[in-house]
């Protein structure tokens, strides 16, 4: 069986959508930041048991500050949302219980994976100071850069969007 | 001929498609993809793949922003309209934008970057000013710890040195003085370094004879020039006022530090301490101070390097130092809103000058007594002292230099729990207190010694001893009543000095 979804990946700019997009799809990373505006879709299948097959559509939307200014026709349709913050960048994460809340009222019931990207910039001991700002709300810590946990990150989400 | 022009010149930025409401294309132009009749328009690109649902809903326009495709003509960024019509198809409006987004993508990346860039910047700064403040606090509280077992070591040896002791050992003795002093000395100027940091570097004001104190202070200078076989040069000008106020601690410094390295900088000739009088206004004594050598000198490019922390220029001499007392010198003249110059020729010499302004004292001040011959004043025969302290070093020194002057009496106690019931039942000329005891600090424990009823019980003077003397720990102490402050490493004068303040 093969079943199509549409997830978007939000946040701020400059946290790493889009790499985290290239190295799922692609395998591929570049240090070099280059700007997302609009969206760009991109498309990879991820067999979730052996008779199942997502068709994972991957709206890659441009960065954000405020998340309720994302357009909302980008958010028609949406399976499962992926929210991206930079570990090294409190900015991006110093409202993060607000934007989840956002999330969770206006598109309930869809599931949704909250990434702290960018690990490979910071210590477990950092992580472990700040966990009040992160582990409560944080399903991952990635690093595109060193391909930490990507593939797993897109794949548990695959699973949510069948059950 | 205007039509033909147009024609050849005519580019189409637009493509509409129709299709079914099951997405199967029945007609389309042909303008981004071509050969696309009959096939399902989820096969063009996987944006369209995301929308099917929306054909399903009758009379629905959608419009998307900024889309990214790839087209049989290429990438285009465009805006795509979605119109559900009234026989149930559905027309698609493709217009290619990717001019005017990007020209906005490059505005985007500017911004985005310039954001990132000063977040980032802000964090670096955020991180050294926090690493900075570790480093001054890990400093501060590490100084402070050695200071508890060098006071040891100081009074002891000072001690031992009045005991009966053969040439050789006097000898011993008198390098382990040498290098418990230099000890002392290392760490005051790291603490001195942390405090200035951290702007917690803070002058007192009080009387002294400026003429005594620069013989005092040219005395062991003296003997160093003299062991290195220089001469050693003082000019006093007459004119200079005898008592003066201000901070004889760190004007000791100051010039301790340029002659220190006039010593230590100089093989052959001589040293020459120089201090004379400006002028006085509204009782204001500008006074210059100038310390002259005839040493290795120092290149004119590095005349702003010297007085850099840790910056030591000559490491090819192999010359001893931390590289910190040109910059505590030049901290500490700055601090009294003073200047210090330099001017100097590659080996012939050195010399740093500066101007300090101190008010003049016209009242008669008390003489402090600095040497060991301490006299105890008061009527009575002996004194009775509590020692709260419970380092068993501090303890046993305090009884070797108050035992040396048999005029006290000393009870000592290490828990604070013991201190009112002796107070209660025994009377107590002077308390000295330890600050860091156990189970209650010695400012803590004075706040409850000032709440006692007894009103001359409640009054008994009390000095503390402790290694902590910063600017905030002073207030701390201030509040609870303390008397006095002794710090820690002390030497006997400095003990016996301010126990004789509060003998009656």
């Amino acid at each position: 069986m093969s079943l199509s979804k549409k997830i978007v990946l939000l946040g701020h700019f400059g946290v790493g959508k889009s790499s985290l997009i290239r190295r799922f799809v692609e395998d591929t990373f570049t240090d070099n930041y280059k700007v997302t505006i609009g969206v760009h879709i991109l498309k990879k299948e991820v067999e979730v048991t052996d008779k199942t097959i997502v068709n994972l559509i991957i709206w890659d939307l441009e960065g954000n500050d405020d998340i309720a200014n994302t357009r909302p026709s980008y958010m028609l349709g949406t399976n499962g949302i992926i929210y991206v913050y930079d570990l090294t960048r409190p900015t991006t994460y110093q409202d993060l219980k607000k934007d989840l809340d956002f999330i969770k009222t206006n598109y309930a019931n869809i599931p949704i994976k909250v990434v702290g990207n960018k690990k490979d910039l910071v210590t477990n001991v950092f992580l472990k100071e700040n966990e009040d700002a992160f582990q409560p709300y944080t399903d991952f810590f990635t690093s595109a850069k060193k391909n930490t946990k990507v593939d797993k990150m897109f794949s548990t989400l695959a699973k949510d969007l069948i059950l | 001929m205007l039509q033909e022009l147009k024609k050849s010149h005519k580019k189409d930025f637009t493509q509409y498609i129709l299709l079914d409401n099951k997405g199967n294309i029945i007609d389309s132009d042909g303008v981004f993809y071509s050969q696309i009749i009959n096939k399902n328009i989820s096969s063009l690109h996987p944006f369209f793949e995301s929308f099917s649902y929306s054909l399903s809903i009758p009379k629905k326009e959608l419009i998307f922003s900024c889309i990214h495709l790839n087209t049989d003509k290429g990438n285009i960024i465009s805006d795509i309209l979605i119109k559900t019509l009234d026989d149930d198809n559905a027309l698609i409006i493709i217009q290619d934008l990717s001019t005017h987004y990007k020209n906005y993508q490059l505005t985007a990346q500017k911004r985005n970057e310039s954001v990132i860039n000063s977040q980032i910047l802000e964090l670096k700064n955020k991180y050294l000013k926090e690493k900075e403040e570790f480093k001054n606090n890990f400093i501060a509280n590490f100084s402070h710890d050695i200071r508890e077992p060098l006071s040891g070591i100081s009074t002891f040896v000072e001690i031992l040195n009045k005991t009966n002791l053969n040439a050789e050992q006097k000898g011993y003795v008198n390098l382990i003085y040498a290098s418990s002093n230099h000890l002392k000395h290392m760490i005051e100027d790291i603490l001195d370094i942390a405090k200035k940091e951290v702007g917690k570097l803070n002058l007192v004001e009080e009387s002294f004879n400026l003429k005594v104190f620069i013989e005092s202070l040219v005395l062991s200078h003296q003997v160093k020039a003299k062991q290195k076989s220089l001469d050693f040069e003082l000019e006093l000008d007459s004119k200079t006022p005898e008592f003066i106020l201000g901070d004889p601690y760190r004007l000791k410094q100051i010039l301790d530090n340029l002659l220190d390295n006039a010593l230590k900088f100089t093989h052959k000739g001589e040293i020459k301490l120089h201090v004379s009088l400006n002028q006085i206004r509204a009782n204001k004594a500008s006074i210059h101070f100038k310390v002259s050598d005839t040493g290795i000198g120092i290149e004119e490019e590095n005349f702003e390097k010297i007085f850099d922390s840790f910056t030591q220029l000559h490491q090819e001499h192999h010359i001893q130092g931390n590289g910190l007392g040109l910059a505590i010198a030049k901290s500490l003249i700055e601090l009294q809103e003073g200047t210090i110059s330099v001017t100097s020729i590659k080996d012939k010499g050195t010399t740093f000058s500066t101007n300090l302004s101190f008010k003049v004292d016209n009242s008669n001040p008390q003489k402090v007594e600095t040497n060991s011959t301490i006299e105890i004043k008061g009527k009575k025969e002996k004194y009775h002292i509590l020692l709260v302290e419970h380092s068993e070093i501090t303890q046993l020194a305090v009884l070797k230099i108050l035992a040396a002057k048999r005029k006290f009496y000393l009870d000592i106690v290490s828990d604070p729990e013991d201190v009112i019931p002796i107070l209660e039942n025994q009377n107590v000329d002077v308390i000295l207190m330890d600050i860091n005891l156990p189970k209650l600090s010695g400012d803590e424990l004075a706040k409850q010694i000032r709440q006692l009823s007894d009103k001359t019980l409640k009054k008994t003077p009390i000095i503390a001893l402790t290694g902590k003397v910063f600017p905030e720990d002073l207030k701390r102490y201030k509040k609870a009543k303390i008397n006095e402050v002794v710090s820690k490493p002390f030497d006997e004068a400095s003990l016996l000095n301010a126990i004789n303040k509060h003998l009656k």
